[in-house]
């Protein structure tokens, strides 16, 4: 009991263990697993990262039939930071996907920009959006797939037809 | 008198975690005990064989538990991979190793303070947290988050650790070592403490057998059992591992085996850290686990198993996870019977009880 009694004492004069945080800043230690940045230019849409996401946070949208063309839409508002899809991603090394030391800001009275966050964010201004309109795009996500899937379907027989019609 | 009954939990100011007793009383003398788990079941085993790929699963499972996340992402990381046929080197295995024990390390920590908190010692509390708060920065460091680790993946870990932060890791354990040997002293020789903890909720060594137990709570009724020697899944003998009872059966005697538990795992984290074998952290993936096994590993607080089956597609067919504090439940409510219902917060602290593992 004394011991603990001396012990307590020292506290008093000892340095403090914690930090004051919202007085004073809490840095992210060295290596945190922070928000995923994405490099557009780099992506080949091989769609490995929305394969592995866990918790379904990263969703490609097929807005243009004729050429192809993806949209990366991410939200860090549902992402698990587990870096699985940086892991996955085959242009990783050249920084196609990195998983940056810091941490995305709580979401509050305002949305975080930038393209490196992809689409979805900055096309948000208002944050209680942000769960609705997650939501539609997990349906565009399955609509425009399967869209493009049968457009592909359609022209590969076009194109089969022209080529029997042409051989005749 | 006559009876009175005495809910204790679900919510209560000396439990972390949802579980509910009902104790019928006589004269604060426990005689009937009622108790019901499954208060915070998220259906995280029909989730792992609907909503998420094989490959997704240490990640879902992982989440079965904050506490021992390393564990159960571990197991199933195991179980994949003896299904897939996958044979990971030696610097994986001691990389999940080191993880391993840094997580029995700090949630054995807990545990401890948490008992010092309910028998109303809690200066002693803020001592053993203090303490534990140096290994929270060293799995940080080398996971790089503070509670939910996705460490372990299939066919290795997720990063490498660099000479920097071993570095880092072995000058925190060495500090960590001096502390927990001052705390447990304070557990060990106080007389306050010794007053609500020495001689209550006794286990017997065939009253453990008898119903099963696991994990310190066996080990603290001198019954040898622990899964790292029992079971082969990583090298604990090399690294210096040596299995820690105690006789008494106590909550005394539980809090120091989760102690001595505590350094024997501080010596083998140093010892991996000094031989850390070369070679990559990520192996070669292909094909898709098929067939049946069963995965037994031990966390910190006693044996968890888990059953998968596959069938060669991305979904498995079962995931099927029992865990230690299920195991313990029912002689928890044989030890309630004559007790007084002051020692009852106690006994279960000692027991140191994961429901949201139990729930699921």
């Amino acid at each position: 009991m004394l011991k603990m009694f001396i012990e307590s004492l020292k506290n008093l004069v000892s340095e403090p263990e914690t930090i004051k945080y919202p007085f004073e800043p809490s840095p992210e230690p060295k290596g945190y697993r922070g928000t995923i940045h994405y490099n557009e230019e780099l992506c080949i849409f091989c769609d490995k990262c929305e394969n592995i996401c866990p918790p379904g946070a990263i969703k490609f949208v097929v807005v243009d039939y004729e050429t192809g063309k993806k949209e990366y839409n991410y939200n860090p508002y549902l992402c698990i930071y587990c870096g699985a899809c940086v892991r996955e991603c085959p242009k990783a090394d050249e920084g196609c996907l990195v998983q940056v030391e810091t941490r995305t800001p709580p979401l509050g009275r305002s949305v975080p920009k930038g393209k490196e966050l992809g689409y979805f964010i900055n096309r948000i201004d208002n944050p209680k959006e942000v769960e609705s309109k997650w939501r539609e795009i997990e349906e565009l996500n399955i609509k425009t797939k399967e869209e493009y899937k049968a457009y592909k379907k359609a022209k590969r027989a076009q194109k089969a037809a022209a080529k029997a019609k042409g051989e005749e | 008198m006559g009876k009175i009954v005495v809910p204790f939990g679900s919510q209560h100011v000396a439990l972390p975690e949802p579980i509910s007793f009902l104790f019928d009383t006589e004269n604060e003398i426990i005689t009937k005990v009622e108790a019901h788990i499954g208060y915070v079941h998220r259906g995280i085993e029909k989730a792992a064989i609907t909503r998420f790929e094989y490959n997704q699963l240490p990640y879902l499972t992982a989440r079965v538990c904050g506490l021992c996340s390393i564990t159960h992402a571990g197991a199933v990381v195991h179980g994949i991979e003896k299904l897939m046929d996958i044979e990971v080197n030696k610097r994986i295995d001691y990389l999940r190793m080191l993880v391993v024990e840094l997580d029995r390390i700090h949630s054995h920590m807990l545990a401890n303070g948490h008992v010092a908190e309910v028998v109303g010692y809690e200066n002693l509390f803020m001592q053993t947290f203090r303490a534990r708060e140096d290994v929270m920065d060293v799995l940080e460091r080398i996971t790089g988050n503070r509670v939910q680790y996705d460490y372990q993946t299939i066919g290795g870990v997720a990063r490498d650790i660099d000479l920097e932060t071993a570095e880092f890791a072995k000058k925190k354990l060495k500090k960590l070592k001096e502390n927990v040997l001052k705390v447990m002293e304070f557990h060990d020789s106080d007389y306050t403490f010794g007053l609500k903890t020495k001689g209550v909720g006794v286990i017997s060594k065939e009253m453990a057998a008898k119903y099963n137990t696991a994990g310190p709570i066996a080990r603290a009724s001198g019954l040898e059992t622990d899964v790292r020697a029992e079971f082969d899944y990583l090298p604990f003998e090399e690294v210096g591992y040596k299995m820690q009872t105690r006789k008494e059966g106590d909550v005394w005697a539980r809090n120091m085996v989760r102690f001595d538990e505590v350094l024997n795992s501080i010596e083998m984290c140093e010892n991996i850290l000094d031989n850390l074998p070369q070679g990559e952290h990520q192996v070669k993936v292909k094909g898709r686990p098929k067939g049946e096994t069963v995965v037994r590993v031990e966390a910190p607080r006693g044996e968890c198993f888990y059953y998968l089956k596959a069938s060669g597609k991305k979904v498995m067919d079962r995931v099927r996870i029992r865990v230690p504090t299920y195991a313990n439940i029912p002689i928890l409510k044989e030890l309630f019977l004559g007790a007084k219902y002051s020692d009852a917060q106690a006994i279960v602290l000692s027991f140191d009880p994961c429901m949201s593992c139990t729930a699921r």
